[in-house]
């Protein structure tokens, strides 16, 4: 079976370990506990008839992603870079992290992921998406469930057949 | 008299008549909050004489019973320690029994490896040209073989075996005695404290080499693209460390070549490093 290292990554309080407790555990919890150091786990995704082991580092939040130690993201496949919608402060340095983590890893596959959609309304959500400067390749929410699957459905396609 | 004085006089008599009213209607309003501070007054008066006259009293008795209180006291208040201890001797022993196991282990642990040392030490003088010597001397007149034989106790055992890939942290091979958590996730993990520590407290070029816990230790052999990580129970001397590190260094010269695909090699890594550590 295929194993791939994919990393959590993005600001404080922005669903990360939401995001991954909702993929891994199918569950969500209203408390905030920040993350420590790192978290790691596994989930076997099956698609099209073929398995793939995702390896999933929740990498505790900073503000700035160059604070966040950089062995931590050697050796993975994918990023998925976390905003959360309701705080535009998490995403009001996108495009500085985006492009930190491209220039750490101009290989691996990128996604950015918009969570917390279920706090917006649907003209909040365009308007949110309409003030990035870089592409947000899905909106989800950990605490509702929607787009979690698809999140890393998609992604393990991607890893599995690209 | 004229009409002026007269208005005058009346003018006078007037407002002593006011004054005079009022200060019955201040009389009849301000009865019930004069007499309640009157009250408070003396109450705050007798209170203060009160304390004047207890206060001495009380702290006599206070020091005499802490002055009589080990002789008066002792006997009853022993004997309710004591009566409480019986009736929580089992919490008692739930609370103190983990704390001192894992203390004498850890313990009897290093006291081993100190005594394991000595014995390494007297073992090298033995076998050296004057040990032999002695040995000699000793199997002619009789020799004491308890040195040899305690070598063999506290061997340290392998419980785990990990084969990581550096930068990543995926898993390339392993072997378990026990089949605990998911060896993946612990693989990342380890991957994760490793990067943390070398990048927190290591200059460059050092490497984690060994984390301990309780009585166990994982022992850390770190190559260019993977790092064996090998659980141990027990203590383990310099010269096992040696033989170690010597048998990870045959292994990997033997059955890994890092040009080979991590997802290929798992399986059949696996199988190897449990035939050659077994």
């Amino acid at each position: 079976m295929v194993s791939k290292k994919v990393i959590l990554t993005g600001n404080f309080g922005v669903g990360k370990t939401s995001l991954f407790n909702r993929f891994v555990f199918d569950k969500f919890n209203d408390k905030y506990l920040t993350t420590i150091g790192v978290k790691v786990n596994k989930k076997v995704i099956e698609v099209d008839d073929e398995e793939i082991s995702i390896l999933l580092w929740d990498i505790a939040g900073e503000v700035s992603q160059d604070k966040v130690p950089i062995s931590y993201f050697l050796g993975a496949s994918c990023i998925i870079y976390v905003f959360d919608m309701s705080r535009p402060l998490t995403f009001a340095n996108i495009e500085h992290d985006i492009n930190h983590l491209r220039d750490l890893l101009p290989d691996s596959l990128l996604k950015v992921v918009g969570n917390k959609k279920d706090l917006l309304t649907a003209e909040e959500i365009e308007s949110v998406l309409d003030t990035l400067t870089i592409d947000c390749n899905i909106t989800t929410s950990a605490k509702t469930g929607e787009n979690v699957e698809e999140l890393f459905d998609e992604l393990a396609r991607e890893l599995l057949f690209d | 008299m004229t009409r002026q004085s007269v208005n005058k006089k009346d003018d006078i008599d007037s407002k002593v008549q006011d004054e005079m009213m009022l200060s019955l209607l201040r009389d009849i309003i301000l009865k019930e909050d004069r007499s309640l501070i009157t009250e408070l007054k003396d109450n705050q008066i007798n209170q203060e004489k009160l304390a004047e006259r207890i206060n001495p009293i009380i702290e006599y008795h206070i020091e005499s019973l802490k002055r009589k209180f080990p002789t008066e006291y002792q006997k009853q208040v022993n004997k309710i320690v004591e009566r409480k201890l019986k009736a929580s001797q089992d919490e008692l022993l739930d609370i103190v029994y983990p704390v001192m196991g894992k203390m004498v282990r850890k313990f009897v642990s290093h006291q081993f490896i100190s005594m394991r040392e000595n014995i390494d030490q007297r073992v090298r003088t033995i076998f050296s040209l004057k040990g032999l010597m002695k040995l000699i001397r000793s199997k002619v007149f009789g020799m004491e073989e308890s040195e040899l034989v305690l070598q063999d106790i506290n061997q340290s055992q392998i419980q785990e075996i990990y084969i990581i890939e550096r930068d990543s942290g995926l898993l390339m091979g392993d072997y378990s005695k026990n089949k605990t958590m998911d060896r993946d996730a612990i693989a990342g993990m380890l991957t994760a404290i490793k990067s943390f520590v070398e990048d927190a407290f290591t200059k460059e070029r050092d490497e984690l080499e060994m984390i301990e816990y309780g009585t166990y230790r994982i022992f850390i052999q770190s190559f260019h693209l993977y790092y064996f990580a090998i659980v141990l129970d027990g203590a383990i001397t310099n010269s096992q460390k040696d033989q170690l590190t010597a048998k990870v260094l045959d292994f990997a010269e033997k059955e890994i070549s890092e040009n080979k695909d991590v997802e290929l090699l798992q399986e059949e890594l696996s199988e190897k490093i449990e035939t050659y550590f077994k």
